[in-house]
């Protein structure tokens, strides 16, 4: 047995690889089940419980994470101290506001099965607000998920003549007014 | 051979109790606490350790399937497909392999599954193909793929 023995391919086979997403105008739960899904090794075939074999996943970004409708003022995340009177309650934007990684942290973590494994799983997962990384997690980098949404573009993004050739419903007339 | 455990059996039955709380004990030694060594509370907990796993034959062949389909599911995300999608067109195909021997493909031949998974894929196009019919539609209806 040369370079290709099978201890070689076990390593191969029980290596972790490290995922990057780019979190830029993404629904955190869409984020969030493409993180959990990796973290506990599930999309691998050689998948088990208890054989450890999740990987680490990568978010750039999450400072620019897009809740739709009006999740931002109306989910509630609340906690409580432990102390009389230590029910707190914030909303998603100030929670953001605070910390903004905590709203993709807490959509992870609500995702991952409820065992002992969550926390170490939750140690793999890490988390940038920004698109700079440190170089030591760079460096480790294997692949890039796409992204599960399509960024919608903004008007100010389009050209004059796609504006132009943009298929109307319905061109008012020369004496129309519009007030 | 020599069948020793009916004349244990016996004896288990028999004037000397000892032997009787041995016979029990036997299965409770590997028990946590007070319950290896003492009768009282071993008799229970042997007790709920055989309905455990009498119930456990069960959940055994029941989470075993959950785990193949688990593995089965993750090999076809690799190849752009989902789990309902495959199992069903394979069925479609007439496939007999169930899911044991599906994910030990899925793990040890990887090409084998590859190729299941295109036959899934060319039988998917296939249903496609016969249910978008000849592009015509329906006798009596009228719509806007018939002014194309």
């Amino acid at each position: 047995m040369s370079s290709f023995s099978r201890s070689a391919q076990q390593w191969a086979t029980f290596a972790r690889s490290w995922f990057l997403i780019d979190a830029r105008m993404q629904p955190p739960g869409k984020i969030a089940t493409m993180c959990s899904v990796r973290l506990q090794g599930k999309h691998k075939p050689i998948y088990h419980a208890l054989s450890d074999c999740g990987d680490h996943v990568v978010v750039i970004n999450s400072k620019h994470v897009a809740f739709s409708g009006n999740k931002w003022e109306q989910k509630v995340y609340s906690s409580h101290t432990g102390f009389p009177g230590g029910f707190k309650q914030v909303t998603a934007a100030q929670l953001h506001h605070k910390d903004p990684k905590a709203v993709v942290r807490l959509a992870v973590y609500g995702m991952l099965p409820r065992n002992l494994h969550r926390r170490t799983m939750m140690q793999r997962l890490h988390i940038f607000p920004e698109d700079e990384l440190p170089d030591d997690i760079r460096a480790n980098l294997t692949e890039e998920l796409p992204q599960p949404r399509e960024i919608p573009r903004k008007l100010s993004e389009y050209t004059q003549e796609e504006i132009d050739a943009f298929p109307r419903l319905w061109i008012p007339p020369e004496d129309y007014k519009m007030k | 051979m020599v069948f020793l455990t009916l004349s244990c059996w016996i004896r288990n039955r028999g004037p000397d109790r000892f032997w009787k709380v041995q016979e029990l004990l036997k299965h409770a030694r590997h028990f946590r606490g007070r319950k290896n060594r003492c009768y009282k509370l071993a008799v229970l907990a042997v007790r709920r350790a055989f309905v455990y796993s009498t119930k456990g034959r069960r959940f055994k062949k029941r989470n075993m399937r959950t785990l193949w389909i688990t593995r089965i599911a993750a090999a076809t995300r690799e190849h752009g497909m989902k789990y309902p999608v495959l199992i069903h067109n394979l069925t479609k195909c007439s496939v007999q392999l169930n899911r044991r021997v599906m994910s030990d493909l899925a793990i040890t031949e990887p090409r084998t599954f590859l190729s299941l998974a295109k036959l899934a894929r060319a039988r998917q196009q296939e249903g496609f193909q016969a249910a978008l019919g000849d592009g015509k539609e329906p006798p009596g209806v009228f719509s806007r793929v018939m002014l194309q």
